[in-house]
Parts: C-alpha cells; structure tokens; sequence
C-alpha cells in the first residue's frame, strides 16, 4: 500500500484561496480595461503582473508567493490556524497553468491578436473563481486530463 | 466598446462560472453504481497483488501529486476501512485501502475513466467494482455502499 505524502512543509489551504480572490478581482478588471480601446495598454500591462504573478508563484513555489505573505500578516491572525495543512504541489501547479494561460493571451496580444488579452483573461478568471469561490482546483483537475492524454509517461515529478 | 456592456460581458463570466460550480459542488463525491460498457474497467485484480486488497471490500483511491484533496482523501478511507474490518484467521484485512498514483500508471486513468482526483472505486471480495466517487466521498454514501457491499458478502 503507498500513501499519499503528508507535507511536512504544508502551507494553510486558506492561503491560495484568498491569492485567488485577488486574481480573480485583478482579472475581471482587466477584462474591463483590455475590452475598452482608451485602456488597452493599461490592461495589456496589468496582464503582464498578472502572469509575472503566476510565473512567481509556480517557479518559486506557492509558499513564497507575495499573496501568502499578506495572507500571514492580514488574514492569518484574524482568523486562527487552520484545521489541517496541505501539500503545496497542487496549488503550485495551479499557478503554472495560470501562467501558461496569461503568458500565451499576452503574447498573443501584444503580436497584435484581437480580443486575445480579454478572452485570456476570461479563462483565467473562471479558473480563480472557481478556486476562491468554489475550493475547486482547475489546474489540479487539468492534470489528470494531462495524464490522461498520455502527456505524462512514467513517474512525473512536480517539484 | 463601452465600460458598462465590457462590464456585463465580466458578469456573464462570472455567472457561468458560478453556474459550474455549483454544478461540481453537486456531483462531487457522489456514489455512482458503475456500469462500465469497457470490460476492463469492472475488474481491478490485474492492478495489485492479492494480498493488496481486503476480502470482502476495497477502496480503491486514484491520486495524482497535484491533488490538494488526496491525502486527506486516503485518511478517510483509512478509517473507513479501519471502523468495518476484522482480520482474518490467515492475516488478511477484510476491508483495505488501496492507493495508486496515476503519474506513475497513466494508462490507468483511461482506462477507469478517471476525470478528477481522488476517484475512489469501492470493489468487492472479487476485486469487481461496484460504485466509484469522482471526487472526495460523501461518508454517508461510502458507508451505505460498503455496507452494502459487506452484508452481500456475508448474509
């Protein structure tokens, strides 16, 4: 029988929920401002912090994320320890598919694709929805589809 | 394009996504009887060793290493098992959890049809499957389908 890791180094499940809440309001702002011709390059910058966001998140790690420091010094302290940790590996590559995401619409827009920085965005903005709303994880269920497609053969490690 | 329809449009999105996720919120953790049209996917006595499963029941948990939900997953099914087994004269568990993690046998999410992790499939003394969950398992569900299970095997 294997057991499923139990992370010593777990982070507050609480912690990338309220990241997400961010991400969710910063993208339904730039949905606003990258559909509205006066705001565009505004919102094609604030896409840009959006993925440089993600890109920490998913290459650094999801306990390092700027959002996980204000969650520890805003939120934490309000509202007591949590009732168990959990592994930091799902929430991390949340964040690469995140990147994936934003990086592509925001590649795509500044080459000069129509509504591709809004329609990226709009993906992304279920996705964070989901997770701040619902505890439901798109980028941890696209790995199984990932899996399921044959893209991972043998053992995938997710550092 | 004007600020109030590119709001509405933002609305409209989140509408949709409010409706999905009250649509996994619904199904998520479900018992659901199987009737696998694939023939390979009603028995899982190729996945381990016999001594792997429980004799009379088996909680069969598919997990990935993104999986936020499967450690705890698997601490359920632990109890689960641990509150309805005896052991046997011969050593063997009657009921066991088996966890498998499908980054290292991805051939299997094909073939169980699995679309989220943790999937658990509840398989009886013949290592047949007779319910699976898609999602973490509603106790109240896997306890009446494993007692179901159990009271068939000994009446």
């Amino acid at each position: 029988m294997t057991s499923s890791p139990v992370p010593s180094r777990g982070i507050d499940p609480r912690s990338p929920r309220f990241g997400a809440a961010i991400t969710t309001a910063l993208l339904a702002l730039d949905i606003v401002l990258t559909l509205n011709d006066s705001t565009r390059t505004v919102g094609v910058v604030l896409l840009a912090v959006i993925a440089a966001l993600f890109a920490w998140g998913g290459l650094t790690g999801i306990a390092r994320h700027p959002y996980g420091a204000l969650f520890r010094r805003l939120v934490r302290p309000r509202i007591g320890p949590p009732a168990e940790l959990e592994a930091p590996e799902p929430p991390t590559f949340a964040q690469r598919v995140g990147l994936v995401v934003t990086g592509v619409a925001l590649v795509l827009a500044l080459i000069g694709t129509p509504y591709a920085a809004p329609v990226g965005a709009a993906v992304a903005l279920v996705a964070a929805f989901l997770n701040a709303a619902f505890d439901v994880c798109i980028g941890c269920l696209m790995y199984v589809w990932l899996v399921r497609v044959g893209v991972f053969r043998g053992r995938s490690s997710v550092a | 394009m004007t600020i109030a329809l590119s709001l509405a449009i933002v609305a409209g999105i989140l509408a949709v996504a409010t409706a999905l996720g009250l649509l996994l919120r619904s199904r998520t953790g479900r018992a659901r009887v199987v009737t696998s049209k694939v023939r390979d996917a009603t028995t899982v006595a190729d996945l381990a060793d016999r001594e792997a499963f429980g004799t009379a029941a088996t909680l069969l948990q598919f997990s990935t290493p993104t999986c936020a939900r499967c450690p705890a997953t698997a601490r359920q099914l632990d109890a689960v098992a641990a509150s309805k087994s005896t052991t046997t004269a011969q050593g063997l568990a009657r009921v066991r959890r088996l966890e498998i993690d499908l980054a290292e046998r991805p051939e299997l999410a094909r073939r169980f049809d699995v679309m989220q992790t943790p999937t658990v499939l509840l398989v009886d003394g013949t290592q047949t499957v007779r319910a699976r969950f898609g999602g973490p398992p509603r106790q109240p569900e896997l306890v009446a389908a494993l007692d179901a299970v159990l009271t068939e095997e000994h009446p």
